[in-house]
């Protein structure tokens, strides 16, 4: 549910999209919110949605799993947004910048138009993260997806930290290690990658080599761990059934698993109740 | 250089530091227009290192730590900023703009100990130790004007210098905020009748600016200057080229991870040396201090050593992450033996400690654990000498004196080339000084020379390096040894010293 106008609308993740029930011409209210007519909450939330779909940023910041509890408020939101708009600190101290290098300087605008983008940016993220962790999940599925198909240098350290963010995560539960002993690289090339396990104590170590589309298609999916098995690959894709390539052990040759989905998430947590459980 | 490893392993620290943080929240941001948050010190000292060596860019940085704050910040229980009151500020950076030292005023190349280039067509620079004090007294001052050495750059000309006040009617701030209130009493006159006025590069310059401007721009053959001042007999400075120093420059090859950790380990044995060593240990968590541009650094208290030194293992993996430090490389097992013989826990450096330390850092550390809490004072005093080392990583060094007051020896120095926009180093280090400079005494005691405090004079900067332990008057002479990552240079000086009466 998303502040709108007096109200609270329901916005919709459907097949790749986010999808505004409440406004039947969504299209249009935004080129009228382009040319300057008042934006509703939803079409505002829209458009965050469409900057940050690529953005490597979301996930930095978004949730490494469902036990990663993120607690972001509409009011949260509103203040951020109040705050940007002239009552924070930090605007004060970038509009006195700004002030210094001269509002009419070519310094003084790229020191606004800097603090704008950078407020903007602030505000978005945090209206993205106040959707929910199911909506979190799937906007990091659609930019690891933007990134996934031969990432350059420039998103590969990114990528690489964020599967490991999140498999470690799902490692200490499939084998009971310590997150920090999980590393990532990623994996180019055909095939879905590797793993290992090696050493003991505290030299023992999950090596894992994962392609990029791990997180779209596997972990953003829910599908990450299911009956003990770490799933590397998705055979299948589909709804409530899919077919998934998994391994039972670090090195084990992965095997084909048809898996089932359940609606709800067995911790009953109300903000994971669009994330799927999946089941062999 | 691995730019993508570097940028790979702090993204992968902040995954580590948001499943649970292993350093203290820190409010202060990592950029004054990026938003205040929680970044943790141990992201910010390992950002600080990979720019530091340049295998990370400032935005990239930038970028990382801002998204790190805001995924702290959305995460009930994660350390949250500390209340803004309590905030260190960002520190100053040395000057606003980078400037370039056109190559034609630059130093020679390490390669070569060739005389400076000239200033202006047809004539050299000329760096003149003086060694000369010219009293004054009048009704508001009573006290004395040491100079040092005269230089004659492509800015203009100057004597490097150090007052003593006796006797003031107006505060001594008030004299600081208003040098000209000092130097305007002054007369000065040449071989050739023709007069100057003395005064700092530009009405800001404190008095402590360590330089003080002929105006106009003298001729560059003057032979000497006359100072009268009130209540005083003029006094008589010659100008005679004395036969300057040789410096002796040899290849160097340090890696920028090697030399970042070499600054870090300087930096911990001369604040190690600046207190008692059982008081080390009852170190309570502070800040390290941080000297900012033209101001006195803060002197190093018990604990700021431990949080100096806290998360060095994994600066150092950072670096090696980098590729620019080998996993062979002693230089971390040297910073393990420096943090052993102060005492320092905590520092998670895993290479084995080595016993083949450089002479000077066994020297210094030598001198910290034998020093007494009622160490006796250091008399005052000022020395003359001179020397133009040649070029070093891009930065040029001129010498040009030392004075002891208050406990503490300054090297005076003109320096080109510095970074003025260069973003504080890691530890505390200062990295618009990229240098590691050491002071051997005639006695066979090495001093480290740590950057102080700087302001711009023209195209050049006055820089004052503080030698820890302070010099004893009794050195007649001194060896400067002055290390970048390519080059090293030796030379050796004869001291002149003077003394307030």
């Amino acid at each position: 549910m998303v502040p709108c106008g007096q109200g609270m609308h329901t916005v919709r993740w459907e097949a790749g999209a986010l999808v505004l029930p409440t406004h039947a011409d969504a299209e249009a209210e935004l080129v009228l919110a382009a040319l300057g007519g008042e934006k509703a909450g939803c079409i505002e939330l829209a458009e965050a949605w469409g900057r940050h779909v690529d953005d490597l940023s979301v996930l930095a910041i978004g949730p490494r799993g469902a036990a990663d509890v993120i607690n972001v408020s509409w009011d949260d939101v509103r203040q951020a947004a109040a705050a940007g708009q002239g009552g924070g600190p930090a605007r004060r101290g970038r509009m006195r910048l700004a002030s210094q290098l001269g509002s009419g300087s070519a310094a003084g605008r790229q020191a606004q138009q800097d603090m704008d983008h950078a407020e903007q940016r602030r505000t978005d993220l945090l209206s993205l993260l106040a959707l929910g962790y199911g909506f979190q999940v799937r906007l990091a599925g659609q930019v690891a997806a933007a990134h996934a198909d031969g990432p350059d240098a420039r998103a590969r350290p990114a990528l690489t930290a964020a599967i490991t963010g999140r498999l470690a995560l799902v490692a200490e539960q499939w084998l009971g290690i310590d997150p920090g002993q999980v590393e990532v690289s990623l994996h180019a090339g055909p095939g879905w990658g590797a793993t290992e396990l090696t050493g003991r104590g505290e030299a023992r170590r999950l090596r894992v080599s994962l392609p990029a589309w791990w997180l779209a298609r596997v972990w953003a999916c829910g599908l990450p761990l299911i009956g003990g098995h770490l799933v590397v690959a998705v055979e299948r894709a589909g709804w409530p059934d899919a077919r998934v390539l998994a391994v039972r052990a670090p090195g084990a040759e992965p095997v084909p698993l048809d898996v089932h989905a359940r609606e709800a998430a067995p911790d009953g947590r109300a903000d994971a109740g669009d994330a799927p459980h999946w089941e062999i | 250089m691995n730019r993508e490893g570097a940028e790979t392993f702090l993204r992968l620290l902040a995954e580590t530091e948001i499943r649970g943080p292993s350093s203290p929240p820190l409010r202060g941001p990592w950029s004054a227009d990026a938003p205040a948050g929680s970044t943790s010190k141990l992201m910010v000292t390992v950002a600080q290192a990979l720019t530091a060596v340049q295998a990370l860019d400032d935005k990239t940085a930038e970028r990382i730590l801002t998204d790190f704050d805001l995924a702290a910040i959305v995460r009930p229980g994660h350390p949250q900023p500390a209340p803004a009151g309590r905030a260190s500020p960002p520190r100053p950076r040395p000057g606003a703009l980078r400037v370039t030292i056109p190559r034609r005023y630059g130093l020679p190349p390490a390669t070569g100990t060739t005389p400076a280039a000239p200033p202006g067509p047809g004539w050299p620079e000329r760096f003149v130790p003086v060694g000369v004090s010219v009293p004054f007294s009048d009704e508001e001052f009573t006290g004395e004007l040491h100079l040092l050495c005269y230089a004659h750059v492509a800015s203009g000309a100057a004597f490097a210098m150090t007052w003593s006040i006796r006797h003031a009617a107006a505060p001594f701030d008030a004299v600081r905020a208003h040098p000209r209130t000092l130097a305007w009493r002054f007369t000065v006159t040449d071989n050739r009748g023709q007069r100057y006025d003395l005064g700092p590069s530009a009405r800001s310059d404190p008095v402590s600016a360590d330089l003080i401007w002929l105006r106009p721009d003298p001729p560059p053959d003057i032979r000497w200057l006359e100072f009268s001042a009130p209540g005083t007999s003029p006094v008589r400075v010659e100008l005679v080229a004395a036969a300057g120093a040789e410096p002796e420059a040899a290849q160097a090859r340090r890696s920028a991870g090697e030399q970042l950790l070499i600054m870090i380990a300087e930096r911990l044995m001369a604040d190690g040396a600046n207190f008692p060593r059982d008081q080390r240990t009852r170190s309570r968590p502070g800040p390290a201090s941080r000297p900012g541009p033209q101001s006195r650094p803060a002197q190093a208290v018990p604990g700021a050593l431990g949080a100096t030194a806290a998360g060095l293992g994994t600066i150092i993996a950072a670096l090696e992450a980098a590729g620019v430090l080998s996993p062979l490389s002693p230089v971390p097992g040297w910073l393990a033996t420096v943090c052993g013989g102060l005492n320092i826990g905590g520092h998670g450096i895993t290479a084995p400690a080595r016993r083949d330390l450089p002479e000077p850092w066994l020297n210094l550390l030598a001198y910290g654990q034998r020093r007494k809490p009622d160490t006796g004072p250091v008399h005052a005093g000022f020395a003359a000498m001179t020397v133009a080392l040649p070029e070093l990583d891009g930065i040029g060094l001129v010498f040009l004196g030392l004075h002891t007051s208050g406990g503490v020896t300054a090297l005076h120095a003109l320096a080109r080339g510095l970074d003025p926009d260069a973003r504080a180093g890691p530890c505390g280090v200062e990295t618009y000084f990229p240098l590691s400079v050491w002071i051997r005494d005639g006695g066979g005691r090495w001093h480290a020379a740590r950057p102080s405090h700087w302001h711009r004079s023209g195209p050049e900067y006055a820089l004052q390096l503080w030698l820890v332990p302070p010099l004893p008057r009794s050195a007649t002479w001194i060896e400067v040894l002055a290390a970048g990552r390519s080059a090293q240079v030796r030379a050796r000086l004869t001291l002149r010293w003077g003394y307030s009466p």
